[in-house]
């Protein structure tokens, strides 16, 4: 073996330290800190869309002068489109033609995806113990949809994740069917990698205050947030707001306190667009499923820019009210949306068979 | 460092040429194919059955299992290539293909071990003992020794002992340069494409990767004491073949031309070739690697047929010998059966579904032939080695730890790719049917039964289609007087499979509050 000699030893440390220093430090001035990125994230998760992008092109609505808005508002509220309904359901189709009508109802996808965005699709894979008949993971051609919709509005990319707690991604990817429409449709299917969790301060967040969040859902232009409609033990249903937990690492840190946590996340990401898969909707042994008697088919798509108010709509499909699912009336205190239905604007279209 | 310049020069000589290059290629690629085949045992969509091959290609390891489980295993006799191999080549097996061995030829630690006289030649008998030993516990249904089969030992180290600290090392580099801006896209790009080839998608951990690796540098570093160290007196495979070379068909001639030059018997990398024997090798010891062919300088040395039996030598087993193995194993396997566990088995003791039922002794697992394929291919590392669960009897056979991985409603990899029938090769219809152990909520660690705090998480993640576990709604008075509504779980015991997900999903800090055990004690009644 050669001796080290110890000017060699020193040269050597030297080196490795800067090396680590020279790391750090372009890392911290290349990029915003990620925690200052998240931090402002609440707010202009609107200008997730560049701002001149969507005045040049959108003659429907006022551009969103998101920096000057009061961060809290539900996006309906703060983008008042001219007679468009604030939430569509669609009704009695196949899932595809679901989903076209109702976005077209809401404005079209044009109004969420300017040209050239970065979009996150982000349905509920959340095992990967079955098929899509089972009602345990979204349906592949409502998620197949959005993505063709987002790319034929122009984006730039269409990414689609979801972090499942039972089995690997790889395979509820497959099994769920998901991977093969987004695929076809021209998103791509990622496997969501730990590198890529970042420390996101949650500024409105009522009890969750921070958590380790995955940067591309947070730093993303549009977020589309595309649940199915499930039966829940603790929550009693999983919709658009309970999906955003597969964006974030340390799940079981927001068992404790659930509905206001959930309602804390959806501070965090703000989805552009809410759209509540309710093709099939399982109504017990939530949210794993396994059981077809537990499925019921409805050929039902609720769309909608407002989290909150497609939530609380979708609470009526399992013959409840928002105020039996904790995080709903939750959200909607921190001016996150409406859950008030009967004071919502509501368009329900007849697709037909 | 003080011997002369000269002398550690031809110390460090190294015969090269034809022959030797063709016999480190077919070595490359079989290190590389036993590698390929390791990584991809983790990819559900490959065929278990060519997946586990190099373990149906070692006749150790499936004749004793043939003994032990008295049942032939289909693909079984894929092992009589090698032996057919050594009735006629010798111990090329060693030389050639296999992957410990070309191991032990890339970390020869020549340099470091200098002039080192080589152990007597009486230690070459330790490797025939420790194969009548494996052979006569497993004719008596006990395969522990298995762990020092080259192919499982390797098999193991990779599994637990290097790449979970290789996949560590590359992940803490992803995360440390994605940071940067101008590497984001390349890191991203490069996890993107190595990941899915090659790391685990989820980080793997085990308990003994600590202990596998320093069992397996203590092989390598038994170098240091002579080249192929254990090859030469420790492998029992090697013995196994050394055996059947006896009749090998092409043996290593020496001819006339030699002048006694020691070049051969230098670089013998398993020291076989005497100078008082005329520089003639043991056809038993010999590896065919065929450096001695190239170190010739006269071209004094020839591989031709020739059919006879070799003769004996003094570190061959004899009865004594024979006898001492069968009367260590007797004695061990006696002892195994006297302890405790064999009268009452570990609460723990969770085996691979259907394991239990597909074995005679569920603590020695019989038919295991400990080679960590099952490990290995557990997306969860919730599979791990028994170390303290099934005693020294039941040592690196699979048992599930739920803290550490639970068994995945949707995988049956485990049964797919054991090569030795102790995991049964389920569909996964069957195995989502197959009782491993049972769920029991401990109610004093429970959050919702303890501290009055909505948590269900075990119900939540229960995979089964009628969840095993049920939420009683009770109203409960806080510290401050309100009432709460609250739900509390209990398990419906007789639909629990035990898969074990509740144990590891359940956010209670250290023991979880809810634990599987073994499906029903075996009872001394």
């Amino acid at each position: 073996m050669n001796k080290l000699t110890r000017r060699e030893f020193l040269r050597s440390a030297t080196a490795g330290i800067s090396a680590l220093v020279l790391q750090q430090l372009l890392a911290a001035c290349g990029q915003e800190p990620p925690e200052a990125t998240a931090g402002v994230g609440a707010a202009p998760t609107q200008a997730k869309s560049p701002t001149e992008t969507m005045a040049e092109q959108d003659s429907t609505q006022p551009a969103p002068q998101a920096s000057e808005q009061p961060p809290l508002e539900s996006q309906a509220t703060q983008t008042p489109v001219r007679s468009l309904p604030d939430l569509v359901v669609a009704r009695g189709g196949e899932p595809e033609a679901l989903v076209r009508q109702a976005l077209a109802a809401l404005g079209g996808m044009e109004r969420f995806v300017p040209k050239g965005a970065r979009v996150v699709v982000k349905p509920n894979i959340c095992v990967a113990y079955h098929t899509y008949e089972y009602a345990a993971t979204t349906n592949p051609w409502v998620v197949g949809a959005l993505v063709k919709l987002a790319l034929e509005a122009g984006a730039k990319s269409v990414q689609v994740f979801d972090y499942p707690f039972g089995g690997s991604p790889e395979e509820a990817y497959t099994r769920s069917g998901i991977a093969e429409q987004v695929t076809a449709a021209g998103g791509e299917m990622v496997v969501m990698p730990a590198f890529k969790y970042v420390t996101a301060k949650i500024p409105h967040g009522v009890d969750l205050k921070k958590t380790e969040a995955y940067q591309d859902a947070l730093n993303t232009d549009v977020l589309i947030d595309v649940p199915i409609a499930k039966h829940h033990g603790s929550a009693r249903l999983t919709l658009g707001m309970k999906n955003l937990m597969g964006l974030i690492l340390n799940r079981s840190a927001i068992h404790r306190n659930l509905g206001q946590r959930i309602a804390d996340l959806a501070s965090l990401f703000r989805p552009s667009l809410t759209v509540v898969d309710a093709v099939r909707i399982l109504m017990d042994n939530g949210p794993t499923g396994g059981d077809l008697n537990d499925v019921k088919k409805l050929d039902t798509v609720i769309a909608s820019p407002d989290i909150v108010a497609a939530d609380s709509y979708a609470t009526r499909l399992f013959g409840l009210v928002p105020e039996d699912v904790a995080y709903i009336p939750a959200a909607a205190a921190m001016g996150l949306g409406r859950s008030d239905l009967n004071g919502l604007k509501i368009e329900e279209i007849a697709v037909g068979a | 460092m003080s011997r002369p310049a000269v002398e550690q020069k031809k110390g460090e000589w190294r015969p090269s040429g034809p022959w030797i290059t063709a016999r480190k290629v077919v070595q490359y690629l079989s290190l590389l194919a036993f590698a390929a085949l390791f990584i991809t045992a983790s990819k559900t969509d490959w065929n278990g059955s060519l997946v586990n091959l190099p373990m149906r290609l070692d006749p150790l390891l499936m004749l004793a299992n043939l003994l032990a489980s008295r049942a032939f295993l289909a693909g079984s006799a894929l092992a009589l290539l090698v032996v057919v191999l050594s009735l006629v080549f010798g111990r090329a097996w060693c030389g050639w293909l296999c992957p410990m061995g070309t191991v032990l030829d890339l970390f020869s630690l020549r340099r470091e071990r200098g002039k080192r006289a080589a152990p007597s030649e009486n230690w070459r008998s330790v490797k025939y003992v420790l194969l009548l030993a494996i052979l006569s516990a497993a004719l008596l249904g006990n395969l522990t020794l298995l762990i020092f089969d080259p192919l499982t030992l390797l098999y193991r180290t990779l599994t637990t002992s290097i790449l979970p600290p290789l996949d560590w090392v590359v992940s803490a580099f992803e995360k440390l340069l994605y940071p940067v801006p101008f590497l984001a896209g390349p890191i991203a790009a490069f996890d993107a494409w190595v990941r899915p080839l090659i790391l685990p998608s989820e980080p793997v951990y085990y308990r003994t990767a600590l202990l596998f690796a320093v069992l397996f540098l203590v092989v390598v570093a038994l170098n240091l004491a002579a080249e192929r160290f254990w090859c030469r007196y420790l492998c029992p495979l090697g013995g196994m073949l050394g055996i059947f070379s006896k009749l090998r068909l092409f043996r290593r001639q020496v001819s006339e031309a030699c002048k006694g030059c020691t070049l051969c018997s230098n670089a013998c990398p398993t020291g076989t070739i005497d100078s008082a024997r005329g520089y003639a090798s043991d056809p038993s010891e010999c590896t065919m690697c065929l450096d001695c062919l190239e170190a010739c300088p006269r071209s004094g040395i020839d591989f031709t047929p020739r059919i006879s039996i070799a003769e004996f030598r003094e570190y061959d087993p004899n009865r004594r010998q024979a006898l001492l193995a069968f009367g260590a194993a007797l004695a061990g396997v006696a002892l195994f059966r006297s302890s405790a566990l064999s009268k009452r088995e570990s609460p723990h003791l969770l085996r691979p579904p259907g394991a239990r039922e597909a074995n005679p002794n569920v603590v020695e697992l019989t038919n295991c032939i400990r080679c960590g394929e099952c490990l290995r291919a557990c997306p969860t590392s919730g599979l791990q080695s028994a170390v303290s669960e099934a005693g020294l009897q039941g040592f690196a056979t699979p048992v599930l730890v739920p803290r550490l991985g639970y068994c995945d409603y949707s995988c049956n990899a485990c049964g797919r790719v054991c090569p030795a029938g102790a995991i049964p090769a389920l569909t996964l219809e069957e195995k989502r049917q197959t009782v491993i152990g049972k769920a029991y909520l401990i109610e004093q660690r429970c959050i919702a039964w303890s501290d009055h705090q909505p948590c269900v998480v075990c119900e939540e993640m229960c995979p089964l289609p009628e969840k095993a576990i049920w939420l009683e709604e009770i109203q409960v008075q806080a510290a401050d007087g309100t009432t709460l509504n609250l739900q509390l779980p209990h398990v419906l015991r007789e639909r629990c499979i035990g898969c074990g997900i509740c144990e590891y999903k359940c956010p209670v800090n250290g023991e979880a509050a809810i634990r599987v055990y073994v499906p029903e004690a075996a009872l001394p009644f």
